[in-house]
This record gives structure tokens, sequence and C-alpha cells, in this order.
């Protein structure tokens, strides 16, 4: 079986010089910093002791930082995927060959992702660390990259869309943005508004709330796969919801709804883009 | 091998291309020739796949580009007018890179990516940079690039543009070698001159329409209403020369140079002969007296004149 050449072509040259191992470097030397950092204050806290639950709280911050660096990395690498083509005038040069455009679109996703996925599990023996003290499973150790996976998927592949629609590639970076911090975000901020509007105007929570607008927030799956207890930011947002088992659901835990949400919507702006490419069709 | 019908495309109110029709032969080398704008690009997008057509049909080996384009593309070389590379790739990688996508075997490909750089001459440059390519070299590249699957059809535009004299001389070279390999192949040119050399059939296309179709040589004898005239003098002889051109009235249009002149000529051997005798018996200091043929750049000139003015007629 032959691999797909856009994924050979942009993995070889985009780990060629010293960009990709310096930013590798710095990325593990941040994190190593970190749990040093939790490690030295937990040492010298006032109770001189040191508290193993403290991993827990460890494993939330780094999990939280990688999920921001997918959101925040991914838009970049993939909203310039086919504009950059066209902006490089090198576009024509593929879709004159008879290689498929749904191949094109996938070869371009997966190598956005790799390259997420590249940092995150150049960081698995940074985070492994919270194994030495327990508290965190290899279940929820493997759950969480399944997360990061589909998340940036679902990203990679906004990105993708946006890049095929604009011609120019900050046009395209700066819509991405919006849209996933809108999915991220947006979802949440909306149902809290909702919430609170229908309590303002009627004086009682309402019977059935918009959770389906939180579940296609990756933003809300996240704080479910970290198993938060609602703390934080999206608590504001959530407030008379029983947080992670939601009844309308049949107890299924909303990250596992959102990754389904997430693997669906990628599927079609996936055939989405490799049609609308597709000069001929 | 390649047929085109009643080819029409429309950007919006803009009329690109206007119920172009064309046939190409296996092995011909077909010139398309144009004016910027003329639609030629449009045409050879629409014939390479790259483009839907608002209307008409481009079968290429029997195969509906619109039908089957993937069949079609596996048997068309492209090389656009403008195109970017990847300036982080090698040229080895490069070719490597376009030959999967082609679906060639990665144990098959070294051979054809070492013939095609020597084909194209540059062998020694297989591992430099893309980037570090001189434009020529660039389009050498490319060249290249659009033969790494031996297809059938290479649609070649403009592939001498923005070149100086050496690199064009080079890409004339190469697609002589080209020809004597029997490939088919349309190629575009402002360089008419080069397209003539080059050339067994051309298509003149103005605003859209195809004027004129066919082998070179039937073209110019069917275009060719006149024929003209070289003379060369010594200095001082233009002068008298062109008083005794004007009073024959086989002469029509009458050019000058530095030690020449050129005139266009309606009229037997015979009347030529006579006015060669008058010329020398007039005390004319002739040195040479030759027949030039008229060439594609006179006839393109005629012909989209012709077209332009009915334009205007048509606009007034």
């Amino acid at each position: 079986m032959q691999i797909n050449p856009i994924i050979e072509k942009d993995l070889k040259t985009k780990m060629r010089g010293w960009k990709a191992p310096t930013l590798i470097t710095f990325y593990l030397g941040f994190l190593g910093f970190l749990i040093w950092v939790f490690f030295i204050d937990n040492i010298y806290s006032a109770y001189n002791y040191f508290d193993p639950r403290l991993m827990t709280d460890v494993f939330k911050t780094i999990a939280s930082f990688q999920f921001g660096l997918i959101v925040l990395i991914t838009p970049v690498l993939t909203a310039t995927a086919i504009s950059g083509e066209k902006e490089r005038q090198t576009l024509d040069l593929l879709l004159c060959t008879d290689y498929s455009t749904f191949k094109i679109v996938i070869g371009k996703i997966v190598v956005s992702i790799a390259h997420v996925l590249l940092l995150i599990t150049a960081s698995l023996p940074i985070l492994s660390t919270v194994f030495l003290f327990g508290g965190i499973g290899i279940i929820d150790m493997l759950r969480l990259f399944a997360f990061y996976l589909v998340t940036a998927l679902l990203i990679a592949s906004l990105g993708m869309l946006f890049s095929t629609i604009f011609r120019r590639s900050p046009v395209s970076i700066i819509v991405t943005y919006i849209m996933v911090l809108g999915l991220l975000y947006g979802t949440l901020i909306l149902h809290g508004l909702y919430l609170i509007l229908y309590q303002n105007f009627t004086g009682q929570m309402p019977q059935a709330p918009l959770y389906w607008v939180l579940y296609t927030s990756p933003a809300f799956g996240f704080a479910s796969v970290i198993g938060t207890d609602g703390g934080g930011i999206i608590s504001v947002f959530l407030t008379g919801t029983a947080y992670g088992r939601v009844a309308a659901f049949g107890q299924i835990s909303p990250w596992i709804i959102n990754t389904a949400f997430s693997i669906v919507v990628s599927i079609l702006i996936i055939i989405f883009c490799a049609w609308k490419i597709k000069p001929v069709k | 091998m390649v047929v085109v019908s009643n080819l029409v495309k429309k950007y919006g109110k803009l009329l690109a291309v206007n119920d172009l029709s064309l046939e190409i032969e296996k092995g011909q080398i077909y010139g398309f020739v144009g004016a910027n704008g003329a639609g030629k690009t449009t045409t050879m997008r629409i014939i390479s796949g790259l483009l839907r057509a608002t209307s008409g049909k481009v079968l290429v080996n029997g195969i509906d580009i619109s039908k089957n384009p993937r069949a079609v593309k596996k048997m068309i070389g492209y090389m656009p007018d403008f195109f970017g590379v990847y300036s982080d790739l090698k040229v080895s990688e490069y070719m490597n890179f376009y030959s999967g996508l082609y679906g060639i075997p990665p144990r098959n490909r070294k051979k054809i990516i070492d013939d095609l750089l020597e084909l194209v001459n540059l062998s020694d440059k297989r591992d430099a940079y893309v980037d570090s390519l001189s434009r020529g070299m660039k389009q050498r590249l490319c060249l290249a690039r659009s033969l790494i699957h031996d297809p059938d059809l290479l649609i070649l535009d403009e592939p001498a543009s923005g070149l100086d004299p050496r690199a064009r001389v080079e890409m004339k070279e190469i697609l002589k070698e080209l020809k004597s390999m029997g490939r088919t192949i349309i190629i575009s040119s402002h360089i008419l001159h080069e397209l003539s050399e080059i050339c067994t059939a051309i298509g003149i296309i103005d605003n859209g329409k195809m004027v004129v179709s066919g082998p070179v040589e039937e073209i110019m004898a069917k275009l060719s209403h006149s024929r003209r005239i070289k003379v060369k003098v010594l200095k001082g002889g233009v002068e008298p020369l062109v008083k005794c051109l004007q009073e024959e009235p086989e002469i029509g249009r009458i050019t000058t140079g530095n030690d020449y002149v050129e005139a266009d000529f309606n009229g037997n051997g015979e009347k030529l002969a006579g006015i060669l005798k008058n010329i020398v018996i007039k005390g004319v200091p002739v040195i040479s007296f030759t027949e030039t043929g008229e060439n594609l750049e006179s006839i393109f000139m005629h012909v989209t004149r012709g077209n332009s003015q009915d334009a205007d007629k048509s606009n007034n």
C-alpha cells in the first residue's frame, strides 16, 4: 500500500530543519516547569508534607493546557491547507493529477492532526508522572487522548472548510478561529443566557433546557472527560443541571455525545471540502 | 486524439470561450495562438479538467472529460502559465511527490525521475532545493513533472514565458526533442516565430472564438494572400529602390530598413523577374533579391485584425 503522498511530503518537510525540534523542546520544557512548580509549591506549603491528591490537579492542568494548545494550533495548520496552495499557485498542479480530492483533503487533515498529536505524545513521559501517585488511571489517559484526537479532527475539518471557501489564508484563519471559539464557548454562553433569561421572565428554571447546544461544545465535552465537577467558567453556564450526567440522553456522558457529534460533523465537512475543490463536479 | 466541439465558457456575463471547436490528431504539435485574454488558457484548463465548461464537449481519446475527468487526467500532462513550487522540497523529492500523486509505484520512480531530469537537463540539480532554481530551471522542472506519468497528451500553457533568451532556446530544444519522440502537444505561446518552427498545426483564437484551425501549411497556403520580397541594397540605395517599386502596379505594402526594402507582391514569376530587371536598369545598387514567405506572425495579425475590425463595427 502506498502512503498518501501529501502526508509523506508534508511530514518530511515540516520535520526538516531546527524549527520542529525547537518547538517540541520548548513545549516539553514548559510542561516540565509547570509540574516542578506544582511540586515545589506543595512541598513548601504551610502543612509541610506532600499531598498525593495534588497529582489530580497536575493532570487536569496539563490536560487543559494541551486542550488549549489543540484549539490554538490546529486552525493555523489547516486553515491554510487549501488557501495556501491557491496562494502558492500549486493547487492546479495537485488538481490536474488524477489523485482524488478526497485523499487530498484527508492528507491535509492528517498532517495537521499529526503535528498536534506529536506535541501531545511527546508530553506523555511528563504527564505519566501522575501515575506515580495514583488517582489517575490508564483509562483516563486513553479517554483524554481519544477526545483530543476527535477535537483536533473537528477543528482541522473546520479549518479545511474555510480554507476551501476563502482564497486568502488570513481570512480563512480568522474565520476558523471565530467559528472554533464560537463552538467551544459561544455555545456555553448561549446556554447560560437562555437559562438566565428564562428564569428572569418565568421565575423558574426551564423544564427542558437547551442541552443539545451544550453537547456541540468540545469545551463541555472536555470538562466531562477530565471529570471536573463543574467548577470554573463552565459551571456558570450550567446552573441547575446535574453536571456530568444528563437524563435526556439516558445517562450518557457529555464527552461521548460530543465525540459522536464531532465525528459526524467532521465527516460531513470533509466530504463537502472534497466536493468543493473538485474542479469538474 | 482531442476533439473539442462547440465549447462555451461564461464567467457571469463575460463570454471567455465562444463556440470553439478544434481537432488534434495523435502526434500533432498544436500551436494555440491568440492575444492576451483571447481564451487560450481557459480552453486549455477545460481540456485539462481544471475548469468546467458552460456547454460543449471535450473528448480525449474518445473519453468525455465532463463524464470521466479522472480517466482523462491520467492521459494529460499539464503545465500552467503561472505556477508555484514547494520551496522546501528538493528537485528529486518534488518529482517523487508528483509520481506518488499519479500512483507510480515507489520501485519504478527513481528511473523515471532520472530519465526526465536528464531530458530537461536538470540531472545535476536533483539534490538542490526547488526554490534555489532559476526561472528557466523551474519551467523545465515543471515540464518534467507534467511528463512523469507518461501522458498521451501534453498541454503547455506559455512554457517559455518570462524566460531569458538562453532559457528560451533550451526550452525550445526540449520541445523539439518531445516532438521527435512523437508526443501529442498543445502549446500556447506569444512567440509565434518559435511556434511556427515547432508546430505541425495551429489554431488562432480571438475574443474566445476560433478564427482558423488546421495544419500549418494548409493555413499558410489558405491565408497567404500575397508574396513578399526582400531586396538588400548598398548604402543610399533604399530611397531610389522605394521609388522604383512604387511605380510597379503589382507591388503593395512597402516597409524599409537601413539597407533593405520589403514589399508585398501580387503577381507571377515573370512579373517578379521584370521588376528585378527594372531595378537594375535604373541603377539601384542591389546586393540580394529574395522572396520571403508570409510567416505565422503576419497571418495572425491579418486574421485577428479582420476580426477586431468586425468587432469594432458591431460595437459601433
